[in-house]
């Protein structure tokens, strides 16, 4: 049973990760709270179940094409709108995201409506046989995935010369500037992978939940815990910080019963921002 | 900014009065708002009393939260936490323990002060976005807790006593209940506005290193106000549920709500008297109109409303109200923040 349980937590702790990755860049980098976050799930979601509605193979295949959808969206949000009021001042850039959560996903009520929509999936209802504990294929390529994922964008951060200004913007916004990094053009391209990982975690999650309107919502409060545990702005941070509450949700289930499960881990997240406010990975962005 | 505000506080008896000279404005607009409100139930229709009596409960939010997020400056996204916890304790006082309904709702908001003055002691430490994530994972466990408890009927939610009296005397009754709060919270912000304490709070928001070091006791004050504000905010929710006459605790613990009297708050203006009533009549007036008409519609309208607001009028409609800023100072505001 707790081994079970250990099993369900990591799987679940890499969804977090998978959702958390993307939320935490943004929050790092740009001092933004993307509420909008929820919203880029469930548009990812969306797009890979019309793509397999009407194309029909492995949703899997279409991981990189939400991905694509929601950065594009999110490049073009960011370069145009959110960027005109980066300035005003964080609570400000913070409800403008909400404004556009609310906008989409009630765009996605009145275009496809209130139904419950679910993918089937090659792998759906199959499992891996593990010591004695069944572990679903699709919650398992979900963890893999996002570690994949993060590990890409780990790279692109401490390898490629886009990479590099990001961290640096996130460091030291004025000093960037002032070699040559072009701040705005770094913001829209941050933002947009911001939103493009949301979209990667919103289709790898909808071969497992139901997908309405409303799919994202519920995971920014994750994804809040998720940056704030690991750290804002590093990867790494994000998987560990998705990891910890994984686990935490899934013993505290276990050991106090399931109806507990958001009190634990935000009473775990209120400990944490109390004793260590720099987040469990202990340094402030890289 | 900092250093103005510094200043006040030391020589805050003589601001007092130079302050108070240049908007002498507001007290006739609001003696004249207020006449109107009360002469309104004898002219008005059953529909629009009900709207304005939440246009008030929404005036009186509006106003506790800017205490602890416009005076002070920590932005508070579990507010609404109060609320909860206020509606539940008059609930179960009145329902369980026959309390006479005004000790109960008084009883209420001061559990509401002491949750917040335990509350405040570890997370008012916190800053920025830290504290506004730790208000939420409050907010969310208390609801939790809340659902688990037995005495709150947990997630059937909570029904509470009909009352012997008609329908329209029982509106009646409310709205003027709700009118009566929303007034006395808005005369209680500008009254701390102006006190050496609301300076004291300012200056906190401004910079809170010098505040301390100027001798602002800034833990004692920073309490004080989230338990003056959690005290407003739980005695509006007593009231709220015995209007209602039913929570549950997806209604009262409800995130959204908690934002929705946070844009009151900025749409309004944080920070000023006037700003959060203008914020909370706007929004619930505008919303309660889309609503009617365009009922699929509404979020993505409220939304857009949203997004311009940000864009156009960041500090708030008050603020360009009162420095008679234009179409011109807007734009050239906007270039400003632009990056």
């Amino acid at each position: 049973m707790l081994f079970t349980s250990i099993i369900n937590g990591l799987l679940l702790g890499g969804m977090y990760a998978a959702v958390g990755v993307g939320f935490s860049l943004v929050w790092g980098v740009m001092n933004t709270v993307n509420l909008s976050h929820g919203a880029m799930i469930m548009l990812g979601a969306y797009t890979t179940y019309w793509m397999s509605q009407y194309i029909g193979v492995n949703p899997l295949w279409f991981v990189p094409v939400a991905m694509l959808v929601t950065l594009f969206i999110g490049y073009l949000l960011q370069k145009y709108v959110i960027n005109l009021t980066m300035k005003s001042g964080t609570n400000m850039t913070l409800i403008l995201s909400h404004g556009f959560n609310l906008f989409l996903v009630n765009a996605a009520y009145i275009l496809w409506k209130g139904d419950y929509r679910s993918i089937q999936s090659p792998f759906s209802g199959q499992g891996l046989n593990l010591f004695g504990t069944t572990v679903p294929y699709s919650r398992l390529i979900v963890f893999v995935i996002a570690i994949i994922v993060a590990i890409l964008l780990q790279l692109f951060l401490s390898r490629t010369k886009t990479g590099t200004a990001i961290r640096a913007t996130a460091q030291n916004k004025d000093a960037a500037q002032l070699v040559g990094v072009n701040i705005s053009r770094i913001y829209s391209i941050t933002f947009a992978i911001g939103c493009g990982l949301a979209g990667v975690a919103g289709a790898l999650m909808s071969t497992n939940f139901v997908v309405t309107p409303t799919f994202g919502d519920p995971f920014i409060g994750r994804a809040f815990a998720v940056a704030v545990l690991g750290g804002l702005g590093t990867v790494s941070g994000a998987v560990l910080g998705g990891l910890v509450l994984g686990l935490a949700e899934t013993l505290g289930a276990l050991a106090f019963g399931p109806s507990f499960q958001n009190a634990i881990a935000f009473a775990i997240l209120v400990l944490v921002l109390v004793i260590r406010p720099q987040g469990l990975m202990g340094k402030k962005f890289f | 900014m900092a250093s103005r505000l510094l200043k006040q506080w030391n020589q805050s008896k003589e601001t007092l009065f130079s302050q108070s000279a240049q908007r002498r404005i507001w007290l006739p607009v609001g003696i004249v708002f207020l006449l109107g409100a009360i002469a309104f139930p004898f002219i008005g229709t059953g529909y629009w009393i009900r709207v304005l009596t939440s246009a008030f409960m929404y005036v009186g939010l509006a106003s506790s939260l800017n205490i602890i997020m416009g005076y002070t400056g920590y932005t508070d996204f579990g507010n609404v936490v109060f609320f909860g916890v206020g509606a539940y304790t008059t609930g179960v006082l009145v329902g369980q323990f026959n309390f006479p309904l005004p000790l109960a709702v008084l009883c209420g908001a001061l559990l509401c002060s002491l949750y917040a003055a335990l509350l405040g002691l570890p997370l008012l430490r916190l800053r920025g976005h830290y504290f506004s994530i730790a208000t939420i994972g409050v907010m969310d466990a208390t609801r939790e807790i809340v659902t688990n408890m037995k005495i709150t009927g947990g997630g059937m939610g909570m029904s509470f006593p009909i009352f012997d009296i008609s329908p329209q005397m029982f509106n009646m009754l409310a709205y003027y209940i709700m009118l009566g709060l929303a007034a006395l919270y808005v005369l209680a912000s500008f009254l701390i506005r102006r006190s050496r304490f609301g300076f004291g709070l300012r200056a906190i928001r401004a910079d809170e290193q010098a505040a301390g070091i100027s001798g602002i006791p800034t833990t004692r004050f920073k309490v004080t106000a989230w338990m003056i504000s959690a005290f407003m905010t739980g005695t509006l929710g007593g009231v709220f549920g015995l209007w209602f006459s039913f929570v549950e605790p997806s209604d009262v613990f409800d995130i959204m709500i908690s934002l929705k009297f946070m844009i009151m708050v900025l749409i309004g203006g944080a920070g000023t008297v006037f700003g959060p009533v203008i914020g909370a009549f706007f929004m619930e007036i505008v919303s309660e109109l889309v609503w009617g008409r365009f009922l699929e519609l509404h979020m993505g309208i409220l939304a857009i409303i949203v997004i311009l607001t940000v864009i156009f009028v960041p500090k708030g409609i008050l603020h360009y109200v009162q420095n008679r800023i234009g179409l011109k100072g807007i734009l050239a505001e906007m270039r400003q923040n632009k990056i």
